[in-house]
Order: C-alpha cells, then sequence, then structure tokens
C-alpha cells in the first residue's frame, strides 16, 4: 500500500518534471519554426510579389493548380529524389568506415579524426569553389580531367554535362558530409561497451563478425538516426547546386530547396515559393513519419 | 495595457541585446544612414573621409554609411527585398543598374529629378542616365561606369600568324566583326589554348556582356518599353545570334566551364573581357596584350557596347528625400565621382570627371577604348521591372544551350529556340502576372 | 611462428597507418588548396590547376593575410560571433537536452505528438521560412539585435532527437538506482545523467558550433552594421568587391577556420573520456 503511494508520487513528480523539461523547447520551436511555418501555408493562398506587400492579392488554391503543372516543380522533385536516394547510402557507409578508422585509441588518432572532418571545417564556398576546378571540363584547367587524359582516358564534362552533373554533386557531397556523421557514429561507438569484443576474440570471433555481430546491432540506434539526418538534409539539398551548377545544366541539379529559393527571393514570386515550400513540407512529413514507422517496426 | 507591455518587452530586449544607445536628436537634425556593398579599402577609405567632410559641413544632415556585407548581388537584392516587407530600408541605398527599373516600378524608390535637372544631367555619360531612368524619371544616379571589350594576348596570336597591328590600329568607326573574332579564335585554338573566352557565370554576367552582339544583329532581348520579350529574345534573329555563339563552344574555339583568369593564366587566346580585368592584367600578366572594341555584327556593322553599375537611389521609406537629394548631388559633384572612380578603378559616369587629373589615364591606351565606348556606343540593359526574372531564364537558357552545343559538338537550332522561347514565356508570365496594365 | 606474428602485426599497423594517411590526405585537401592558395599571388592561383602543384604555396607570402587584418576589425569579428554562438550553444545544450531526456525516459500525456513535431520541423528548410521569419523578428522590434541571432536558433530538432537517442541507452537501472536514494527526477538527470553523457554533449556542441559558425544567409539579412558584423559576413564581404580576389579570400577562409580547429581538437579530449565512462554504460 504505502509503496504504491510513494510510486504514483514520484509518476506525478516525473510528469512535471517531464513538462518542465519539454516546456522550452517546444515553446521556442512553436515560436520560431510552426509560426512561420503557418505563415509560409498563408502566404501560399495569395499572389504576393515580394516587393508589393500592400498589392498582395488572395487567389485561393491557384499557386497549387499551377504548381501541379509546372513542369520544373515534378523536375526537382525528381532531382531531389535522385540525390537522395544515392547520398544517403553512400555517405552513412563511408561515415561508418570513417568512424571505424578512429574509434579506437592510437597515436595520432585526433590528428585523423581532424582530417576527416576537416571538410566541415573548410566552408562549402572554398569546397564549392575548388572542386569547380577540379571538376573543369578541360584537361588543361581540370586536375581531375588532366589525370585522365594522362591515363588515356576521354575527359568527362563533370558539370556542364546534365548526364553527369547530379552525380559529380553527389560524390562530393558524400565526399564532404561524411565527416558529420563519423562523429555521431564515434559518439554512438563509444557506448558500445568495449568486454563484449573481448568476449567475442577470446572466443576466436574474426574482425568482420565482431562487426557483424557485435558493432552493427549496437549502432542501431545511431544508424537509424544516422540514416534519418542524412536523409533529411539531403532533401535540403542547396549549397552545391546554387554554388556550383545554378540548376544546370538543362535542371539536371535544379532541387526543390533551390527552386523555393529561386522563385521566391530572385524571381520574386513570394506566394508561388510559398506553395512549393508547403508541398514540399508535406512530401518529407509524410516520408520521414512512413521511415519512423518502418524503423519502429524493425525494432 | 498592450502598450505597456510592449513597451516593457522594448526595454527588456533593449536590456538583454545590449542594444546601442540611439542619441536623442535634436528636431532640426536629419540623420541619413546608406547601405552599399563593402569594397575595397581604398572605396571604404573614400567613404571615411567624404562623408566626415560633409557631416562637418553640414551639421544639420549628418551621414552614415552602412557597408552590406554580400556574397553576390542576388544575395545584396534579397537584404533589400526582406528589409521592405517590414519597412527597414535605410534612407538612401545603392542598386546595380537594370534592378533601377524593377525597384522603381514596385514603388521602393523614389523618383530624383528634382535634385539632377537636365542640366546637370547633361554631364553624364547618356547611357548611366538611361539606364537608370524609368517610365520618363530618374530614380538613381551613380558615379562610375563599366564596359567590355575584346582582349588579345599579342604574344601569343602572333605566334598563330594573326595580323595583331591589324587589331591594335582598329578605331571606334572600324570595329572587328564576329566573324573574324571566330576566324582568330579557330586559328589558335590548339592543345594548350582555347580561342576565346566567354563570360560563363551562369547569372547576370551573360545578358550583360553578350546583349550588345544581339543589337547588333537588330533585335534586342525585349522591346523598348520593357513589356515583350516574345518575338525578341526568341526572334530568328536572336536564335542566328545565339547560335554563332554555341557553334564557338561546340567546336571547341572557347570552353563550356571556363576558369576565373583564364585569360591571365594563358589557358585562352582572347576573351570578352570587362573594363574591370584590365588592372589585374596590368599588374600580373606575363604575356603581352590588348584590347580593341567590342565586336559588331557582319551584316549590320552597327556599334553597340555594354554599361551598367551600381547607383545611388532614394528609398519609399526615407523620410527627408530633400535631405538625401541635397545629399547626393554634393556626392556624384565632378570632383567627387572622380575620386571615386580612381580610388574603384574604373570609368566615371561624369563627362567632367574625365578633365581631372585622377581620370588621366583613360586620355589613352586601353582604358581610352573603354571610355570611347561609354560615349558612344554603350546601350543599357532593358528597362523593365521584369529584368530580374528575364536575367536567370536567359541564363539558364543559354546555360542549357552552351551544354548542349558542348556535349553533341554541334549546333541544334531547334532546341535553342526551345530555350529560348522558354525563356521569354517565363519572362511574359512575370510581366503579366505583377505589371500589365 | 612468433616472428612472422610480429611481422604481420607491424605489417598489419604499417598498413593501417599508411591507409589513414591516405584517405587523410583526400579528405584534407581543400584545406591544405586553401592554405596554399592563401599565400599565393591572385594570378598563381588558378594557374597550375592541371597538376598537383596547385596544392603547393609557389611565390607565397602572407601579404593576403596582411590585407584581411588591415580591411577587417578581426577581433571585433570574433568577438560578436563567439558572442553569440556562445549564447546559443550554452541554452542549445540545456533546453535540447532536458527535452530529449524527457522524451526518451518519461512517460507523459502529449509525448507521442511532441516526438512527431521534433521529427516533422527537422525537415523545414531555413529557405522556405526565412522570410516569414524575418518579419516575425521586425514585429519583435529585434532586427538588428542580438536576440534575432539567437532566440530563433536555440531549439534545435536535430540536437533534441540526437540527445533522445543517446538517453535512451541510458539504463533505467541507473535512474531507478538514484531514485531509490531520494533523488528527485531533475536532480537525477542534472546530477547522474549528465555527467556521464559527456560524449553526446562533446558531439552536439561540435557540430552545433560549426553549423552556426558557417551561418551566412540569416545574419547578413538581420544584422547590418561593420560592428556587429560576424565571421561569414566579414569572410564574404570579400566576394562582394569586384573583382574577386580568391587570394584575400582564401586568407580569410582560413583565419575563421582556425578557431574551429582548434575547439575540434580540444573537445576530443570528452570523446576519450567517453570510453572511460562506457563501463557504466554498458
Amino acid at each position: 500500500m504505502a509503496k504504491t503511494k510513494k510510486l504514483t508520487g514520484r509518476k506525478r513528480d516525473e510528469r512535471i518534471t517531464a513538462y518542465m523539461f519539454v516546456a522550452p523547447a517546444v515553446i521556442l520551436l512553436i515560436a520560431f519554426l510552426v509560426v512561420p511555418m503557418i505563415y509560409t501555408v498563408y502566404f501560399s493562398g495569395f499572389k504576393y510579389q515580394i516587393m508589393r506587400p500592400d498589392a498582395i492579392k488572395f487567389i485561393g488554391l491557384e499557386n497549387y493548380q499551377k504548381l501541379f503543372s509546372d513542369k520544373n516543380f515534378w523536375i526537382a522533385l525528381k532531382n531531389t529524389v535522385y540525390f537522395t536516394v544515392l547520398v544517403v547510402p553512400i555517405q552513412c557507409a563511408l561515415a561508418l568506415g570513417l568512424a571505424l578508422l578512429v574509434s579506437k585509441k592510437f597515436r595520432g588518432v585526433s590528428i585523423f579524426r581532424t582530417m576527416y572532418f576537416s571538410p566541415q571545417l573548410t566552408s562549402m564556398v572554398v569546397i564549392a569553389v575548388l572542386w569547380s576546378v577540379l571538376y573543369n571540363a578541360n584537361p588543361n584547367t581540370g586536375l581531375i580531367n588532366s589525370l585522365l587524359v594522362s591515363l588515356g582516358m576521354e575527359p568527362i564534362k563533370f558539370l556542364s554535362d546534365a548526364d553527369t552533373a547530379m552525380n559529380s554533386i553527389i560524390f562530393m557531397s558524400a565526399w564532404q558530409g561524411a565527416g558529420y556523421q563519423m562523429m555521431i557514429f564515434l559518439a554512438g561507438l563509444q557506448g558500445i561497451p568495449k568486454d563484449q569484443y573481448e568476449a567475442a576474440a577470446v572466443d576466436g570471433a574474426t574482425k568482420f563478425k565482431q562487426f557483424l555481430y557485435i558493432t552493427l546491432p549496437g549502432l542501431k540506434g545511431t544508424i537509424k538516426y544516422v540514416v534519418m539526418i542524412t536523409m533529411i538534409q539531403a532533401m535540403k539539398l542547396f549549397t552545391q547546386p546554387y554554388i556550383m551548377t545554378q540548376g544546370g545544366p538543362k535542371n539536371s541539379t535544379k532541387t526543390l530547396v533551390y527552386y523555393i529559393y529561386t522563385q521566391g527571393f530572385q524571381k520574386g514570386n513570394f506566394g508561388y515559393a510559398c506553395s512549393i515550400a508547403a508541398v514540399f513540407f508535406v512530401i518529407v512529413v509524410t516520408l520521414s513519419m512512413a521511415m519512423k514507422k518502418v524503423t519502429a517496426a524493425t525494432d | 495595457m498592450k502598450k505597456a507591455i510592449s513597451m516593457a518587452m522594448a526595454a527588456a530586449l533593449a536590456l538583454s541585446a545590449g542594444a546601442t544607445t540611439v542619441p536623442v536628436m535634436a528636431d532640426d537634425v536629419t540623420e541619413l544612414t546608406i547601405w552599399s556593398p563593402t569594397d575595397t579599402e581604398a572605396i571604404e577609405a573614400w567613404w571615411e573621409e567624404k562623408l566626415a567632410e560633409w557631416n562637418k559641413e553640414n551639421p544639420d544632415i549628418q551621414v552614415k554609411r552602412e557597408a552590406i556585407d554580400r556574397s553576390d548581388s542576388y544575395a545584396y537584392d534579397n537584404k533589400i527585398a526582406t528589409a521592405q516587407t517590414s519597412n527597414d530600408l535605410p534612407d538612401i541605398f545603392y542598386v546595380d543598374g537594370p534592378q533601377v527599373s524593377y525597384y522603381a516600378a514596385n514603388g521602393l524608390t523614389v523618383p530624383l529629378d528634382d535634385y539632377f535637372t537636365e542640366e546637370d544631367q547633361k554631364d553624364f555619360v547618356d547611357s548611366a542616365i538611361t539606364q537608370n531612368t524609368y517610365d520618363s524619371h530618374l530614380y538613381a544616379i551613380g558615379a562610375t561606369e563599366s564596359s567590355v571589350a575584346f582582349y588579345y594576348n599579342k604574344d601569343y596570336l602572333k605566334e598563330c600568324g594573326v595580323d595583331v597591328e591589324d587589331l591594335d590600329s582598329r578605331t571606334i568607326d572600324n570595329p572587328i566583326t564576329w566573324s573574324e573574332l571566330a576566324e582568330i579564335a579557330e586559328k589558335c585554338t590548339t592543345e594548350d589554348y582555347v580561342g576565346t573566352h566567354i563570360i560563363m557565370d551562369h547569372g547576370e554576367g551573360l545578358p550583360y556582356a553578350l546583349e550588345p552582339m544581339y543589337l547588333s544583329a537588330g533585335k534586342d532581348y525585349i522591346s523598348e518599353d520593357g513589356t515583350e520579350a516574345d518575338g525578341y529574345v526568341n526572334s530568328e534573329e536572336a536564335v542566328k545570334t545565339t547560335s554563332f555563339l554555341a557553334d564557338l563552344i561546340a567546336k571547341g574555339y572557347a570552353n563550356v566551364e571556363p576558369i576565373k583568369d583564364e585569360f591571365l593564366n594563358g589557358a585562352c587566346a582572347t576573351m570578352i573581357g570587362g573594363s574591370w580585368d584590365t588592372a589585374v592584367l596590368e599588374e600580373s600578366a606575363e604575356f603581352d596584350w590588348g584590347v580593341t572594341y567590342y565586336p559588331v555584327n557582319d551584316d549590320t556593322k552597327e556599334a553597340v557596347s555594354p554599361c551598367g553599375d551600381w547607383a545611388a537611389a532614394v528609398s519609399k521609406d526615407c523620410e527627408n528625400p530633400e535631405a538625401a537629394g541635397k545629399f547626393l548631388q554634393w556626392l556624384m559633384n565632378t570632383d567627387n565621382v572622380a575620386s571615386y572612380a580612381a580610388a574603384i578603378a574604373k570609368p566615371a559616369t561624369r563627362i567632367s570627371a574625365y578633365d581631372t587629373e585622377e581620370m588621366a589615364e583613360y586620355k589613352e591606351g586601353v582604358r581610352a577604348v573603354f571610355k570611347e565606348q561609354l560615349e558612344n556606343t554603350a546601350v543599357p540593359r532593358p528597362r523593365t521591372p521584369s529584368y530580374a526574372t528575364f536575367s536567370s531564364a536567359y541564363a539558364e537558357a543559354m546555360t542549357n544551350i552552351f551544354s548542349d552545343a558542348s556535349s553533341n559538338e554541334e549546333v541544334d537550332e531547334d532546341y535553342i529556340q526551345s530555350e529560348l522561347d522558354t525563356a521569354a514565356e517565363t519572362f511574359t508570365d512575370d510581366y503579366e502576372t505583377y505589371y500589365a496594365e | 611462428m612468433t616472428k612472422s606474428m610480429k611481422f604481420s602485426a607491424k605489417f598489419g599497423k604499417f598498413m593501417f597507418y599508411f591507409g589513414n594517411i591516405v584517405i587523410g590526405i583526400i579528405f584534407v585537401s581543400p584545406l591544405i588548396w586553401m592554405i596554399s592558395a592563401s599565400l599565393k599571388p591572385e594570378a598563381k592561383i588558378f594557374a597550375d590547376m592541371d597538376s598537383l602543384a596547385t596544392f603547393l604555396p609557389i611565390q607565397a607570402s602572407l601579404d593576403n593575410y596582411a590585407e584581411v587584418f588591415s580591411r577587417l576589425n578581426m577581433p571585433q569579428v570574433f568577438k560578436n560571433t563567439l558572442l553569440y554562438i556562445g549564447l546559443i550553444l550554452i541554452f542549445d545544450l540545456l533546453v535540447n537536452s532536458m527535452c530529449g531526456y524527457a522524451l526518451a525516459k518519461f512517460d507523459f500525456k502529449g509525448k507521442g505528438a511532441i516526438m512527431n513535431l521534433v521529427i516533422a520541423l527537422m525537415v523545414l528548410p531555413m529557405e522556405a521560412i526565412m522570410l516569414p521569419l524575418y518579419i516575425e523578428m521586425s514585429q519583435l522590434g529585434w532586427v538588428n539585435t542580438l536576440p534575432a541571432l539567437v532566440v530563433p536558433f536555440i531549439a534545435k530538432c536535430f540536437s533534441i532527437y540526437m540527445f533522445r537517442q543517446f538517453f535512451c541507452d541510458v539504463p533505467d537501472e541507473l535512474i531507478e538506482a538514484a531514485a531509490i536514494d531520494g533523488s528527485s527526477p531533475a536532480g537525477t538527470f542534472f546530477k547522474i545523467v549528465v555527467p556521464i553523457s559527456k560524449t553526446v554533449y562533446a558531439t552536439v556542441f561540435i557540430l552545433d558550433f560549426v553549423a552556426h559558425w558557417n551561418d551566412f544567409m540569416w545574419p547578413f539579412l538581420v544584422m547590418t552594421g561593420e560592428d556587429k558584423r560576424t565571421i561569414q559576413l566579414a569572410v564574404q564581404s570579400f566576394f562582394g568587391t569586384q573583382p574577386v580576389h580568391y587570394s584575400a579570400i582564401m586568407a580569410a577562409l582560413v583565419v575563421s577556420a582556425i578557431p574551429m580547429i582548434i575547439m575540434f581538437i580540444f573537445m576530443q579530449k570528452y570523446y576519450v573520456e567517453g570510453i572511460a565512462s562506457s563501463g557504466i554504460k554498458g
């Protein structure tokens, strides 16, 4: 009897604490993410040239009608999906590989960690400028093509050919971003008890088997998290096409966020940009909820 | 009550922000704020010196400048667009030439006719006044101009057997034609060099540098009144002009992705380059080079050249436009224009500025070419509120066309037509949605 | 037998280092290129792009750095940047870890809804809400003040989710034991859970620090004035001056990367401690 009473008291304490713990974050999220998002949805019902807030005119669902018959929207959606589907597995696998290389303590480990993380420490601007010249189509001015030619191969027009531009961005992005996910994997690897490996080693399990039966299951939560954030970041792809290709050539690197940005700011079609943003939002939320369901089912 | 809360909030904010305290000003002092992009040390120093001078002499109009750290001109325009939604615009802000109409048509800027009479305007090169005039009112005024001409590597051209002396001797009445340019490019394209260089920034650089080529062929991008692109940028003449350019790429006479400083680094033999390239070349080029006038169309032989640069405009949020106008009159006087242009190493807009000592180097040589073009052949970009939309649509079309030509190593006129049609459509769509009638 | 084993162990070690170095060089190449470009005169930066010589500082000098320091008030820029990022991070680590912990270890009504909210908002691209957020800042009177840089970015879905993910692995027995010892739920979190979770705090710290260090568009829109300049605004100001000089840009970028590299190496200490504390976690 006394015990139950004590428990319910604790439960109540926990509940109050829980609300106090989530309140600041939730209030801030609502104030600075949900409210602007509601604005976005609201403006999507208007004809709104960004320079003319006074001439704003309600047009109902017209922006959405336009959107679904807009060829560029579907191209941008397709490109976004293509990028995500390819970059997520490549980048996550690369990140896990890097994390395994530097997870144990050895002389110089922090130098190697810093090296792998360094593309994150360098500004995206440098990376984009550097890779634009590395990828340059002319073997006289592009390092990669000059290597290809000296190996007797044909030069590739990495960024100026519609067939290769997106793949070139995918490769660069995976390389640039892997250091970020590596950090998270490293944090996850610290959580796997060492004695499990020791026991396995005593039993004569190979490194590969240890990886399969200890590391991977131990990283389950981390892998889910990493895949999810990589996917979400991939859906938001913007900077690379913005700096390197401006969405071209032939729309091959135009992504949804890039399209939202150019419509909203460059061309001033703010109402229309808001409708793209709203649809984008619906798609991505559906996707991440589905993903949450799938991962929950595999638990 | 509501007011009390908002005041308390403001006070709390001011405290938490550690906001700089706003000094209480006497009623008869006008404070003006200017936004312009952050610039080189010489220009930053120029601003400091000039504003100190003005503020000392005019205690009733105190001027302050904020340097805006833009990453590119799009970012700067975004800041203007964002600030105007909440009436946060400064009193005076700088605008790039072709944007003047966009801001004017949307009522972001106010006319300056009262402060710059026709007499004053006569001292400016025509192009600078035309570019900044919208709906027959002057909306912005700038100190500097830009131009584009044909640069060539004399040492290398001689090696290739090109008559360099002929190029050197050309005058504004006798410029080279586009097919002469193509011939030179063909002769000079070798394993180590491409023949020529077209600005390939995927942005405003393309419509800016190429417009005279279309004009010389007989049709501008957009109708004179700024309302129509259909039948202009996608006209037969335009397609032909574009095909000519695409052909240079298809044949490998120009790179589809030129690196920065391609000409300076000796990777291309010639280039269609800007007045701003001169200073760097003078400083670092390891070869002898020359500049001649912007090429003309083979049939019409009509000489046209690009122009346009940043200019100052007075915003709708300015409470005392008269003070702003008075300040701009002073800021754009001959001496200030000359010293500003000299500091930024660009050609000046005021004709009288060229008589000053600071502008002496424009009397002959390379810079004289640009000055001559500005005084005689410069045509500003189309003046239409939908220019920004057009510019990005055109740049996108050209990028696609060049990419197509480069991949297939031949020119597909139907594809060019369809891409230019799309650019025209994008313009029409924007114009009709927001500005028609 | 032992000799060959010793040899193979040595060989393995050699290969391990060799592999790490090769991969490391590939990853660090942009940094090297950036440093070497920052030491070159403008005309030389893109001159050797067809050979590996582009990574070498030919005709090296410190002129570009002199230009950066004479054009920008670097101490002021660092102060501004560290101040606002510091404020964000203090609140970020506190607010988001509390929320993540509640989502991981407490049962309460609305937990599922909050979890969904966090996941849904994670996908919101800044580019899509920038203008409405600006309008909101303007209505609050925050434009051109510190709160506009700090307050909207304290709560972060990524961080909440990451904290939750890691707190889920904290054994319930540990919390149970603390409760039996009479610790309140909040006390348990601050006194017991936080000290053994240095790894996740260090990770979130690094990732968020780096993200904000690279902030450009938002500070650009809300802040005006040289005295309020943040690091990326300072760096980007070199892009705005025609003609663009990459030599000066690279020097500015190197200067801007130094504090991050130092911070990164320093924060790694907590990873090492993370290993030591993993015994408790298992």
